[in-house]
């Protein structure tokens, strides 16, 4: 029921006098009302608009959010009213729907904002009413095709090198010649050859000056050799190539099935039943039809050209218009010519001897060509002639611009998507960038460590302090949380050079260190180790003060093994430990002893010399302490 | 004669303009000449102050009223047409159309075709707001269709069968040809006092104070607003 309506519900109740005197059993009793609420204004703050409305409107449609209790935490103490940060301009919308019952949608907003304002709202948007609701479905359908295009670009383009086999790979070299050389070489052969053919078959039927029979030859004739060896060649060429398409396609039935494969097939077969046929003179006439085959060679093209597929496409889109426009032809071919033969009939010697006779004077007129190898010569004939190319003119004129309005789409769709393509390098390079920035910034701000202390200001760089202090809360909790989760599971976050070096490494380093410890995760140890090192090395780039190379290999590993050993928790032995093997502040003992149990605090940050190679440290001592325990 | 010819000559010049609009490309102008059919009516009713006075409705009911009549007719005036299709909306089932084409009558005091919102507030404040006699007037005022006074069988089937068709087609049990007609016979058994087959306005209300059915009915539409 529409929502205005429930306002006259009072006066229908009141219409319900006409029964009571004629009624045959007594009335139920009428429904308690249980609240009495006045109606009052409601105040709706979106965005700092602020909107109006009486409660009795929103509550119209409970099973929205503005319609039910759902509004409540929304609800503003201090200024008494709702407030939602969310588009103005939008919200405008969904509250007409309240007031009128109907939803608008607005063409010049964005289809996805619209949606998840009405997704936030919770409005379902099949009730947009229907002076709104094409335009929705048709935005909504472009979106979604966008969407999927993208999809679908992206899963082709990510599949690895190293998964495909043989067969898979010849498949993309086919599909997308971009992809190897061999296969940029090969789609370049395979079009050189195709044109050869074809300017074969059309040189073939060249007059080329008398022979030895004394008669005009074509040049097919004259040198047959050179132009059969010439078209084996060709041929030989195409069924191989029509082969490895063959064993690469990953759906055979489909292959052959498809268009191309069979326009590859017509190409060659006439070459094959050709040398099969002998030169029987019964069949030289379905032979010579075989031959006029070869020229759909020309449509092996369309593989090389996107322009031509677009062509293709089209026509096979519009195929309802292009019959509408054969249908409407023939009808008027036929009355025409009917029309032409009966007037004609009177006058001797005319041309229009039948009515099938008259169709190719209809049709020469109706296309405006005019060969003039038949006119009429009565007045009535010349009369309804002009007429005929009157309409003609119409009737072709009317589908054509639905076709090239068709064509028009599709070939700005398929800019549409190269452009995208094109794009998306850009485009995923910035999201990439937006992923290992915000990984970056956590591994940096664990080399900086965290810090509230004033004592860092005076020994830090400015540099290195400032970093610290603008990281926003939402930053500093955000590291904190991802600290939590390396202690979890006992590894590091590190970035993408410092992994595929350390996965080299660990091969390399572990037969060296085969400790048969009661540490069941000195694996972890000795990844962290690898990574540790290499991280280290690649630190060098961002923060320049460190000095490269600071710990050999062996020595690192070593460090790694003495400290594994000591299963004493005193502080001296760590210190001593830790003070032969690396400067560190006293400062950064609390964190290593309390590391175990409770979440690591912060570690002051060591001066500046030590600072990488020190925390890297002792975030590895730690880790390795945790597993030894 | 001259009628026959008048008209004629009216097709005739008819024909011609067409053909002329058809050869100078100006046949599209036929349809502003409809535009001058679409009649701007806007009826505003009388102050607050005074329909206060003329019915028993507060300021704040009365506006909450009017702001449901204006949603639904912002031109201010009800006609025909509009009527059924709100009173419609509240009975999906069945036809209520000829209920609500008699209930506009009713409402309809003046006879002008349309319910304006005076008319409107004022027949729901007798029904609503009014007394036992004035909900029974305003009752029989609705069942007597040609306003003589007196509700004649024929009346009361036309009434009878209009309320029966609200009900539509599925209902339980089964709806029978003539239920209107033998609830008609009941209704009259029990009005018609002196069995001369018409039921006058003191015959009615005297009838209705009798049946206790009735009369409790008619305390239902105290808590409608």
């Amino acid at each position: 029921m529409a929502a205005g309506v429930a306002a006259w519900l009072p006066f229908a109740r009141a219409a319900a006098i006409g029964w009571m005197p004629v009624a045959s059993a007594p009335m139920p009793p009428p429904p308690r009302d249980k609240r009495h609420t006045r109606d009052e204004l409601i105040i709706l703050n979106v965005s700092g608009s602020r909107f109006q409305t009486w409660r009795n409107t929103l509550e119209r449609y409970p099973d929205t959010l503005l319609g039910s209790t759902e509004r409540d935490f929304f609800y503003h103490e201090e200024t008494n009213e709702y407030f939602f940060d969310r588009d103005p301009d939008i919200f405008r919308h969904i509250l007409n729907f309240y007031r009128t019952g109907k939803l608008h949608y607005p063409r010049h907003e964005c289809i996805s904002a619209y949606d998840e304002e009405l997704a936030f709202f919770g409005i379902i948007p099949e009730i947009i009413g229907d002076c709104c609701y094409e335009e929705y479905k048709d935005r909504r359908r472009e979106n979604a095709e966008r969407i999927q295009d993208d999809e679908d670009n992206e899963n082709g383009n990510d599949v690895t090198q190293l998964d495909l086999t043989i067969r898979q790979s010849m498949w993309r070299a086919f599909e997308n010649p971009h992809t190897s050389t061999m296969a940029l070489v090969f789609y370049y052969v395979t079009g050189f050859f195709i044109a050869v053919s074809v300017m074969a078959n059309v040189v073939e039927t060249v007059p080329c000056g008398t022979g030895s029979r004394a008669k005009e030859m074509s040049c097919g004739e004259r040198y047959a050799l050179a132009f059969f060896c010439l078209d084996t060649a060709c041929v030989m060429i195409f069924t191989v190539e029509y082969l490895l398409r063959l064993i690469a396609a990953p759906s055979r039935y489909k292959f052959v099935k498809s268009v191309m494969s069979i326009i590859d097939v017509v190409a060659i077969m006439p070459y094959y039943i050709g040398l099969v046929m002998t030169d029987n003179e019964d069949v030289s006439g379905a032979f010579v039809t075989l031959r006029v085959f070869r020229v759909f060679r020309i449509f092996k093209f369309s593989r090389h050209s996107a322009g031509l597929r677009i062509l293709g496409y089209t026509l096979k889109s519009c195929a309802s218009e292009l019959g509408f426009l054969l249908f409407s032809l023939t009808m008027a071919i036929i009355i025409f010519a009917t029309v032409m033969f009966y007037a004609e009939k009177g006058s001797n010697s005319s041309k229009f001897t039948s009515i099938p006779a008259a169709f190719w004077y209809t049709i020469v007129t109706m296309t405006t060509l005019g060969y003039g190898d038949m006119v009429p010569k009565t007045i009535v004939g010349k009369v309804f002639g002009s007429i005929c190319s009157l309409s003609g003119v119409l009737v072709i004129a009317l589908p054509v611009p639905v076709i090239v309005s068709n064509f028009s789409r599709i070939y700005h769709q398929s800019q549409r998507a190269e452009k995208r393509r094109a794009q998306k390098k850009t485009r995923l390079a910035r999201i990439r960038a937006a992923k290992s920035g915000g990984a970056n910034a956590y591994l940096q701000y664990k080399r900086n460590g965290l810090l509230a202390d004033a004592e860092e200001e005076a020994s830090k760089e400015a540099g290195k302090a400032l970093v610290c202090k603008v990281n926003p809360t939402f930053e500093t909790q955000h590291h904190h949380l991802l600290h939590c989760l390396e202690k979890t599971t006992n590894h590091e976050f590190v970035d993408e050079q410092t992994y595929e070096t350390s996965c080299m490494e660990v091969s390399m380093v572990k037969p060296s260190t085969s400790r048969s410890s009661s540490v069941s995760s000195s694996p972890h140890g000795l990844t962290s180790c690898c990574s540790r090192r290499n991280k280290r090395k690649s630190f060098n780039v961002p923060n320049s003060n460190m000095t490269a190379g600071r710990r050999g290999s062996v020595q690192e590993l070593s460090t790694i093994q003495i400290r594994e050993r000591p299963l004493s928790n005193s502080r001296s032995s760590l210190n001593a430990k830790f003070e032969e093997t690396v400067p560190l502040n006293s400062e950064q003992q609390p964190y290593i002893t309390a590391a175990i149990i409770s979440m690591p605090t912060p570690p002051v940050t060591t001066p500046e010399g030590g600072d990488s190679a020190s925390s890297p440290d002792f975030l590895q001592s730690n880790i390795v302490r945790v597993s030894a325990l | 004669m001259s009628h026959c010819r008048k008209r004629c000559k009216r097709q005739l010049t008819k024909v011609a303009r067409y053909f002329y609009r058809f050869l100078t490309g100006t046949l599209t102008q036929d349809s502003i000449e409809d535009d001058f059919e679409l009649s701007t009516v806007c009826h505003r009713p009388e102050g607050l102050e005074k329909l206060q006075e003329q019915t028993k409705f507060t300021k704040k009911e009365l506006q909450v009223l009017y702001r449901g009549f204006k949603n639904e007719c912002p031109s201010g005036v009800v006609n025909e047409d509009t009527f059924k299709v709100i009173y419609s909306q509240f009975f999906p089932q069945g036809d209520s159309s000829t209920y609500a084409h008699f209930l506009f009558e009713a409402f309809d005091t003046n006879k002008n075709g349309s319910v304006s919102f005076e008319d409107f507030v004022i027949g729901l404040s007798i029904i609503l707001r009014g007394t036992i006699n004035d909900r029974l007037n305003w009752a029989f005022n609705l069942y007597d269709l040609n306003k003589d006074g007196c509700i004649t069988k024929e009346e009361m089937l036309d009434i009878m069968k209009s309320i029966y068709d609200m009900m539509g087609k599925y209902t339980y049990p089964c709806m029978q040809e003539d239920a209107p007609r033998e609830h008609v016979e009941t209704f009259f058994q029990k009005m018609d006092r002196n069995n001369d087959g018409v039921v006058t306005i003191d015959e009615f209300i005297e009838s209705c104070q009798k049946d206790e059915n009735i009369m409790q009915s008619m305390q239902l539409f105290d808590n409608v607003i």
